[in-house]
């Protein structure tokens, strides 16, 4: 899908949503008993279109193909060696040896079941985001569960349930998913009711402004600026920790907060420099500025009544870092939008809480 | 909890905000919804279907799904309000729909008598609604109407979603900084039953004065 046409067509449709109330009312000037059903059938589309706009929304800068507006050099993976797609980092993912898989653990009924069950979600672009022509997962934190899926079970069978931030921990605590991979930064406070294993991926917070701004460089230019981030991320937090003169607005969606910025509510939006990638690879209208200012080391949430269940992802962690298939994958996925070899993983237990 | 505590003015605040919005919110659509219902009862039938097309529209969306709509979608168009104002605008017009269903409702119990005698000493329909019918109706309507007004405040939480800082967005503020869900929202419980008490109250009250002696 072409990104740039995905916005127009929801702008088009969000006009037909705030028309519709009022074509109904010229239309169902007929007579009385068939105007009032044509009445009820439009009210019916303007609740669809406000549904499909709401989709929209958070589905916004949806997996691009172009290259950074920062970064000139694109996609410098092409042609090299490296340049593996991540189904075939995946395929040629490891497999754990049979004595790794001790009996009654939640390996053993991961194996057992042959699918793992992952609680992620299917909009983030670059992390786990659904190709619309395909139908599969695309993305770092989607490839991950493939791989983590593959070497207990042998095949890269994933069932992914969507959890939000307020759901994620509950959903572990009570059994509706194996595991959660969904940029989830490891903190001290996450890590009393769930298990992380990792980090798997280093991330910090960053700024989006609108292409043309020069004013808001750093955090601290952010003071006296209105600033938007999700409610529920950490972000809100480190906002007030670093530019404590912002007026903060919480929205629930990254869509929205993208929105609030384009459209001017907000001079700036604050979040996690992988997913504020994500929105501006397909917008020129928007940049990101500055390094990250803080650090988000992302973890793979477990459970934690299943204590081998860490250690054991952990082992898995160390096996795909040493043999290279972690930086495969970060080039099939995030490295197609960022330029520049891989980083270094970052060190297994290295975060507060990890 | 201590430090939830330590933040009651500024939940105070939040609850300053969700009155101010409610009033608002209420008011506007008190107006609008009485406007409805005389485009409803009257005898133009394109005004009729007007009315009825405008009230089964917004109860047929939820107040979220438009209030994105207008806070997402009218700056598109060129059109920004302040999320404040977006959010009281959408809930007069979104509650305007039920104020018009209770103001009908109200009307109906009229007597039909009451219209016959107007019409008998030559009032217009505008007289006859103005003077005869409204007034008697408005006084059957105090329940109904502190019903809508209830449902505006605890609807007006959803103007967390949207930005705005009403109880429940700063609610979820403290409970993202302390991870405390359960005393923040406790205490958010308690203010928005503080208003709607209050409310069912003083509509109790109100009606037992005001009730027409048939």
């Amino acid at each position: 899908m072409i990104p740039q046409k995905n916005g127009n067509r929801s702008a088009r449709g969000r006009e037909r949503g705030i028309g519709a109330g009022g074509g109904g009312g010229a239309i169902g000037v007929g007579g009385g008993g068939r105007g009032r059903g044509r009445g009820g059938r439009r009210g019916m589309a303007a609740a669809g279109t406000a549904l499909a706009l709401a989709g929209a929304l958070t589905a916004c800068g949806g997996g691009g193909s172009s290259s950074l507006p920062s970064s000139p050099g694109g996609k410098s993976g092409a042609g090299k060696p490296s340049a593996y797609t991540q189904a075939q980092v995946v395929a040629a993912a490891p497999v754990a040896p049979a004595s790794a898989i001790t009996a009654g653990s939640w390996m053993a009924k991961v194996k057992k079941r042959g699918t793992l069950l992952v609680g992620g979600t299917d909009s983030s672009a670059m992390f786990s985001q659904r190709n619309p022509v395909s139908g599969q997962l695309e993305g770092f934190d989607a490839g991950l569960s493939q791989m983590l899926a593959k070497y207990i079970t042998g095949k890269p069978a994933t069932k992914l349930s969507l959890v939000t931030v307020d759901t994620r921990e509950t959903m572990l605590q009570n059994g509706t998913v194996d595991t959660v991979f969904a940029t989830y930064t490891i903190t001290p406070q996450r890590a009393q009711k769930v298990a992380f294993a990792g980090p798997y991926y280093e991330s910090g917070d960053a700024i989006l402004v609108k292409a043309g701004n020069s004013t808001i460089t750093k955090p601290a230019d952010l003071n006296g600026k209105t600033v938007a981030t999700e409610g529920n991320s950490t972000a809100a937090l480190d906002l007030k920790k670093f530019a404590p003169k912002a007026k903060t607005l919480l929205f629930q969606e990254d869509g929205e907060c993208v929105a609030a910025v384009k459209q001017g509510r907000a001079d700036a939006y604050v979040l996690d420099q992988g997913i504020l990638l994500g929105d501006v690879v397909s917008d020129p209208q928007l940049k990101v500025v500055g390094q990250p200012f803080t650090q988000e080391p992302y973890g793979i949430g477990l459970p934690k009544a299943d204590p081998e269940a860490k250690a054991f992802v952990n082992a898995w962690l160390k096996t795909i870092y040493a043999d290279g298939e972690w930086a495969k994958l970060w080039k099939a996925t995030v490295g197609t939008k960022i330029a520049g070899s891989p980083p270094a993983p970052p060190t297994i237990g290295s975060a507060d809480g990890s | 909890m201590h430090e939830v505590l330590h933040h009651l003015g500024y939940l105070a605040g939040g609850l300053g905000t969700t009155l101010e919005l409610s009033l608002l919110g209420f008011a506007g659509a008190v107006v609008l919804g009485t406007l409805l219902t005389v485009m409803r009862v009257s005898p133009i039938l394109p005004l009729r279907v007007l009315g009825t097309l405008y009230v089964e529209v917004f109860r047929n969306v939820p107040l979220l799904a438009f209030l994105v709509l207008f806070v997402f979608g009218l700056p598109d168009a060129g059109i920004t309000y302040s999320l404040f104002t977006s959010e009281a605008i959408c809930l007069a017009l979104y509650f305007a729909g039920y104020v018009c269903e209770a103001v009908r409702a109200g009307i109906n119990a009229v007597p039909v008598g009451q219209a016959e005698a107007a019409r008998a000493i030559g009032m217009t329909f505008g007289q006859s609604l103005a003077l005869v019918i409204l007034p008697q109706a408005f006084r059957t309507m105090v329940q109904p109407l502190a019903n809508v007004f209830i449902g505006v405040v605890l609807s007006s939480s959803l103007g967390a979603a949207v930005g705005v800082s009403e109880l429940i967005g700063r609610t979820q503020w403290l409970d993202l900084q302390y991870d405390e869900p359960v005393p923040t929202f406790l205490l958010a419980t308690v203010g928005y039953v503080l208003i709607t008490l209050a409310v069912g109250l003083l509509a109790g009250r109100l009606q037992k004065r005001m009730a027409v002696r048939r």
